[in-house]
């Protein structure tokens, strides 16, 4: 059975965003879609799963905490530094030390992470991408088994969609693109 | 454009259809409540007079007329920064719901000048003033400037409540999709009420709580002082809010998400703010070790008993809604919402009370019956200013109005 792209376009974001919905809800393909502008609509409606970036966020702000207290206990004992006959190690000004290494790591590994995450940058345009889903429409791709393809044209045209085209990918794509 | 054809389109869109039924659910009950709590502080001011806690009596009314006049013009300074942002994600009701306590303000500048008859028993420089100090902290002056300082916040307050509560300003707040200045009064008055806010919040702390202790000093003591009366003012809006939520019809704002979503990121955005204040503070006075300045902070957070009650204000006003409420979910949830800000609350107060109470009485916390039936007088009259404000608060809340687009 071969692989079918079903590629629609929309001239409204609703639209778009009714039409995800409505196949992500029937279960019937894999879906992509293509913006003009970062749609929030678009993107509460495939209602996916929080980003693993934000792991990475969280694991670069603990980091630098970790190395905050290393850096300032570390040199702090390493030099017996005396500072106007306070403890050795006195945590007030070390707070300030660890908050800006936990920013500027948590920041660094969460830029990281969303570049690891995310698929950032794609140095070839997605398949089905066409030049008017940059400027004017909303382009959605459904990747499906041949039967079902007549079913999801029939919806994304009740949904709205101005043109509605089909092309035939191979299997290997498909997994390069996933 | 003027305010009648602004009006007029902005009914022509359809926001300004909406019908306004008067709400009163906060009525006879919550006036009797009122009342009584305030007659119950009334006996407790007189009898800890007559029975000759003077120190108590005044203590616990200064810590009071500070905690609430800082609950009321925090939150209309939430209005104001509403309006200078050009918030208008909220709808009418988070606007209504910080205006509601404003009559507040005028009874708290009468409250204030009951402090004259206390000045002696709280005051240390009244008694043996301090000669490079004595321009500044004398009984006259004292009592002028900040009395004119209240009196123009009360004024300006009032001023700028009623142009918010006016059709123009409704009309503007109604119609979030324009990228429109708010009407040209509010324009003018928004800025002037935060610039004075910020001057005249720094001097009330200087005069009523610094100069408790007359020879300590620290420059970022003002703003750290509004800042938390801003934030005592989120929190209280924010309690009302989920109070309200269980005493309105069903389907009025606040059984949305987004609107407590929003107030959750307010309370724990300003109780940041607020320990970012705190820490600065604290890190120069250390750095510093100056005798002059740490006595204060010595007294407060390694002096027995004062030292868990600085430690407690420390967990409920930062440490508590940081962790508790960094999760939008827990945002959205009105019971822990409502308990964040009910610690936030008592957190504020207990500040407030640390700040002033370890300069009048170091060795004893004063807390007793007398204290506990002023702070309830307090509340009683606070309570009862806000009534018809809260009404207006419930009409908005149930009027069905649009709160910004992304719901």
């Amino acid at each position: 059975m071969s692989t079918i792209a079903v590629i629609a376009s929309f001239g409204e974001e609703d639209q778009c965003a009714q039409a995800v919905h409505e196949l992500r809800t029937a279960e019937l393909g894999e879906l992509q879609t293509f913006s003009p502008f970062p749609s929030h609509k678009i993107q509460h409606s495939f209602a996916r799963p929080k980003s693993r970036a934000r792991w990475a966020t969280f694991t670069g702000g603990v980091t630098g905490v970790l190395t905050g207290l290393a850096i300032t206990i570390g040199t702090s004992w390493e030099w017996n530094l005396n500072v106007g006959g306070k403890p050795v190690v006195s945590w007030p000004p070390f707070i300030v030390i660890c908050f800006e290494l936990m920013i500027l790591l948590g920041g660094i590994f969460g830029l990281l992470g969303f570049f690891a995450f995310s698929g950032v940058p794609a140095l070839e345009p997605a398949f089905g991408y066409s030049e008017r889903f940059g400027s004017d429409l909303f382009g959605l791709v459904v990747r499906c088994d041949e039967p079902k393809a007549s079913r999801i044209e029939a919806m994304l045209r009740e949904a709205g969609a101005q043109e509605v085209s089909r092309e035939i990918i191979n299997q290997e794509r498909v997994v390069a693109d996933a | 454009m003027s305010v009648e054809a602004k009006t007029a389109e902005a009914r022509g869109r359809g926001v300004a259809d909406i019908i306004y039924t008067p709400v009163a659910v906060v009525g006879v009950k919550t006036t009797v409540v009122g009342v009584i709590l305030a007659v119950l502080g009334l006996i407790g001011f007189a009898a800890g007079l007559a029975r000759g806690e003077a120190l108590t009596v005044w203590g616990g009314y200064l810590v009071n007329l500070l905690f609430f006049l800082s609950v009321a013009q925090g939150a209309v300074m939430v209005s104001v920064s509403y309006y200078l942002a050009q918030g208008r994600w909220a709808g009418t009701t988070q606007f209504r719901l910080a205006e509601a306590y404003a009559p507040f303000l005028w009874v708290g500048l009468v409250l204030f000048f009951g402090l004259y008859f206390g000045r002696a028993v709280i005051f240390p420089w009244v008694l043996h003033p301090i000669a490079q100090k004595a321009a500044w902290l004398n009984t006259p002056f004292l009592f002028a400037r900040d009395g004119v300082m209240l009196f123009i916040m009360a004024l300006l307050s009032s001023i700028f409540v009623r142009l918010s509560r006016g059709e123009a300003a409704r009309a503007w707040i109604l119609s979030p999709n324009d990228i429109e200045f708010p009407p040209s009064p509010i324009r003018r008055i928004t800025p002037v009420l935060g610039i004075l806010y910020c001057f005249f919040y720094s001097f009330l702390a200087v005069d009523l709580v610094m100069s408790l202790a007359p020879l300590w000093r620290s420059t970022l003591f003002g703003w750290y002082f509004f800042a938390g009366a801003y934030w005592s003012g989120i929190v209280t809006m924010t309690f009302t809010a989920v109070i309200l939520r269980s005493q309105l019809k069903a389907g009025n704002v606040f059984t949305r998400p987004k609107v407590f979503h929003d107030l959750g990121k307010y309370v724990f955005a300003f109780s940041i703010f607020w320990v970012y204040l705190l820490f600065a503070q604290y890190i120069v006075i250390w750095y510093g070790d100056i005798p002059v300045e740490t006595f204060f902070l010595v007294q407060r957070v390694h002096h027995m008993p004062w030292s868990p009650l600085s430690i407690a204000c420390a967990f409920l006003i930062f440490l508590i809604p940081f962790l508790v409420l960094m999760s939008v979910r827990t945002k959205e949830i009105p019971s822990i919402l409502g308990l964040v800000s009910l610690l936030g609350i008592i957190g504020m107060w207990l500040e407030r009370y640390v700040l002033v109470e370890p300069s009048l009485s170091l060795d004893a916390i004063p807390f007793g019956l007398t204290q506990l039936l002023i702070t309830l007088g307090f509340l009683g009259a606070f309570i009862l200013c806000s009534i018809p404000g809260l009404n207006r608060v419930a009409t908005a809340a149930t009027a069905g109005e649009p709160i910004g687009e992304d719901e």
